[in-house]
C-alpha cells in the first residue's frame, strides 16, 4: 500500500459556466476501500465519471497505476490522450452504474462474456465458464441464460458487477448502484460488495447515500461539498466525531432522514 | 378473349422489372442509406459535411429529374449506363437519402447509457457500433425502412420515362394497342398491391425476428 495508484492532482472540471470541481487532491493507495460522500451535485459522481473517461476534464492532472490518464507523451512533450491512450488506460478501470445500463439485446451470459471476448480476445469456453463462475459468486448462476428484462433491479445490478469484475480490472467504481432499487433489494447488492471488498485487493471507489454501508465498507471517508474534500478520515471518526461544521450538519440531515451512521 | 393472355404475359414481363427494379434499388438503398447515416454522425466534420450535402440534395430534387441526369447527362462524362442500372442508381440514391436520416435518428435514439456501458467495458467504438447500438438501432428502423421500401416500388414507375419496359410501361403499351384502359390498368393495380402487401408482410416478419427478446425493453 506505499505506491498511490490514483493520483488526483489540482483537478478542475466545468460544465460551461459551471464549475462542479475545483483544484481537487486527493490520492488512492492501491487496494484502498474509499467511500465519497455528500449533498447532491457536489461533484462525487462527476469524479467517478472522469475517472472512467466518460467526461473530460478542465484542467489538472490524474495518474491511474502510474501513468497520466489524460495525458501522454508525444515527440518527447506531454500532450493531450487520444482515443488509444484512453482505450489503454480503461483496461484498468471497471464501473457499476446507477441505473445498470446492461445491455438489453443480450442475454445476462453475453452481457458478461461480450467485452472479454472482444476486448482481451477471450475464447468463448474460456469467457463462458468465467462468467459462470461470477454469476454464482453474484448468486445467479441460475439466470445465465434469462434477458435482462427478466430480472429485477437488484439481480440486474448483480450482473453488471459480474460484468465490470469479467475484465478483471485493478480498480473499481460504484456510482450509487443502490440508489435506484427497491428497498428490500438494496440488501443483496450490498452483500455482494462486501463480500467483494473482503475477498479480493481491488481498490474500489464508492459513492452512496447509504452511510451505514460506507462505514462497514470503506477503509476511509471522503466528504465532498461544492466540488472540494470537506473532511476525510477513517469511516469511524468521520461518523462519530466529524470535525467540520458543514459535515456535522450533513451527518444531522442523514440522521433525521431515518438512516444508521 | 385469346389476345388477353399475351398482354398480361406482356404484363408479367414488366412485374418482373419492377420486382427487380425495386429489389435492387432497395439493397442500393440500404447501403446507402447506412453509409450517410453512419457519415451524419461522424467525428470529422467533412465526412458529416458530405453525407448531409448528398441527403440534402437527393431529397431535395425530384427523382424524375435525377433519373435523367443519371441516364441522359452521365453518360457525357464517360460513364455509360444500361437503362436498368441507370433505374436502380437513381432510387436507390433516392431512397437511401431518406434511408440515411432514419439510420441516423435511431442511432441516436439508443440511450446515453448503453454507450456509457460500452466506455467501462472498454469496447472501441467501432465494437461499440457493432455490438451495442446498431443491433439496439435496428428495430428502431424497420418500420420506416419497410415504408420507404414501399415508396420505391411506387416510384420504378418514372424508370418507363428512360424505355426501360417496366410494369407501368408495359400497362401503356397495352393500352394503346388495344384501346382499354380497362383491363391494364386494374391488373397492374393488382400487382402493384400484391407487391407492396408481400413487402409489408416480410417486413413485419424481420421486425418480429430482430425484436425478440426486447419485449419490454420498449
Amino acid at each position: 500500500m506505499d505506491q498511490p495508484i490514483i493520483r488526483i492532482q489540482n483537478l478542475r472540471k466545468s460544465f460551461g459556466t459551471l464549475t462542479v470541481i475545483d483544484g481537487l487532491n486527493f490520492d488512492v493507495m492501491k487496494g484502498e476501500k474509499l467511500a465519497l460522500i455528500g449533498p447532491s451535485g457536489s461533484g462525487k459522481t462527476t469524479i467517478l465519471r472522469i475517472l472512467m473517461t466518460l467526461e473530460d476534464i478542465s484542467g489538472g492532472r490524474i495518474e491511474v497505476c502510474g501513468e497520466p490518464l489524460y495525458h501522454m507523451q508525444r515527440n518527447g512533450a506531454e500532450v493531450p490522450a487520444d482515443e488509444a491512450h484512453l482505450h489503454r488506460m480503461r483496461r484498468h478501470i471497471g464501473m457499476v452504474f446507477q441505473h445498470f445500463n446492461l445491455f438489453p439485446h443480450k442475454s445476462v451470459l453475453q452481457n458478461i462474456t461480450l467485452a472479454p471476448m472482444l476486448t482481451k480476445g477471450e475464447a468463448r469456453a474460456a469467457a463462458d465458464r468465467r462468467a459462470r463462475d461470477l454469476l454464482d459468486m453474484v448468486g445467479l448462476a441460475d439466470k445465465a441464460d434469462y434477458m435482462p428484462s427478466q430480472l429485477s433491479g437488484g439481480q440486474k445490478q448483480r450482473v453488471a458487477i459480474a460484468r465490470a469484475l469479467a475484465l478483471q480490472p485493478q480498480i473499481m467504481l460504484f456510482d450509487e448502484v443502490t440508489s435506484a432499487l427497491d428497498p428490500e433489494l438494496v440488501e443483496e447488492v450490498l452483500e455482494v460488495m462486501k463480500r467483494l471488498a473482503a475477498e479480493t485487493d481491488m481498490t474500489m471507489l464508492l459513492v452512496t447515500h447509504e452511510m451505514g454501508f460506507a462505514r462497514d465498507f470503506a477503509d476511509r471517508v471522503l466528504f465532498f461539498d461544492k466540488g472540494r474534500i470537506v473532511e476525510q478520515g477513517p469511516p469511524a471518526q468521520l461518523f462519530t466525531a466529524p470535525q467540520e461544521d458543514r459535515t456535522k450538519s450533513f451527518l444531522r440531515k442523514i440522521i433525521a432522514a431515518g438512516q444508521r451512521v | 378473349m385469346g389476345d388477353w393472355a399475351g398482354y398480361l404475359t406482356l404484363i408479367l414481363m414488366g412485374a418482373w422489372v419492377t420486382v427487380k427494379l425495386t429489389l435492387m434499388g432497395s439493397a442500393l438503398a440500404l447501403v446507402v442509406a447506412f453509409i450517410a447515416g453512419l457519415g451524419r454522425i461522424s467525428r470529422h466534420a467533412w465526412v458529416r459535411w458530405l453525407a448531409t450535402a448528398y441527403i440534402e440534395f437527393f431529397r431535395g430534387t425530384s427523382i424524375f429529374v435525377q433519373l435523367f441526369w443519371i441516364y441522359f447527362v452521365l453518360p457525357m462524362t464517360g460513364a455509360e449506363l444500361t437503362p436498368m442500372q441507370a433505374g436502380v442508381m437513381a432510387l436507390g440514391l433516392n431512397v437511401g437519402a431518406y434511408g440515411a436520416e432514419v439510420v441516423r435518428g435511431a442511432i441516436l435514439a439508443v440511450p446515453r447509457d448503453q454507450h456509457e456501458a460500452c466506455v467501462a467495458v472498454n469496447l472501441t467504438r467501432f465494437q461499440r457500433m457493432r455490438h451495442v447500438i446498431l443491433p439496439q438501432a435496428l428495430p428502431l428502423m424497420l418500420p420506416t425502412f419497410g415504408n420507404n421500401a414501399i415508396e420505391l416500388l411506387k416510384a420504378t414507375s418514372v424508370v418507363s420515362l428512360i424505355s426501360l419496359s417496366d410494369m407501368t410501361f408495359q400497362a401503356q403499351v397495352v393500352r394503346s394497342q388495344t384501346g382499354s384502359t380497362l383491363m391494364p390498368f386494374v391488373t397492374i393495380l393488382l400487382l402493384y398491391f400484391a407487391m407492396s402487401s408481400a413487402l409489408s408482410f416480410g417486413m413485419r416478419r424481420l421486425e418480429r425476428r430482430v425484436t425478440r427478446g426486447l419485449d419490454g425493453v420498449r
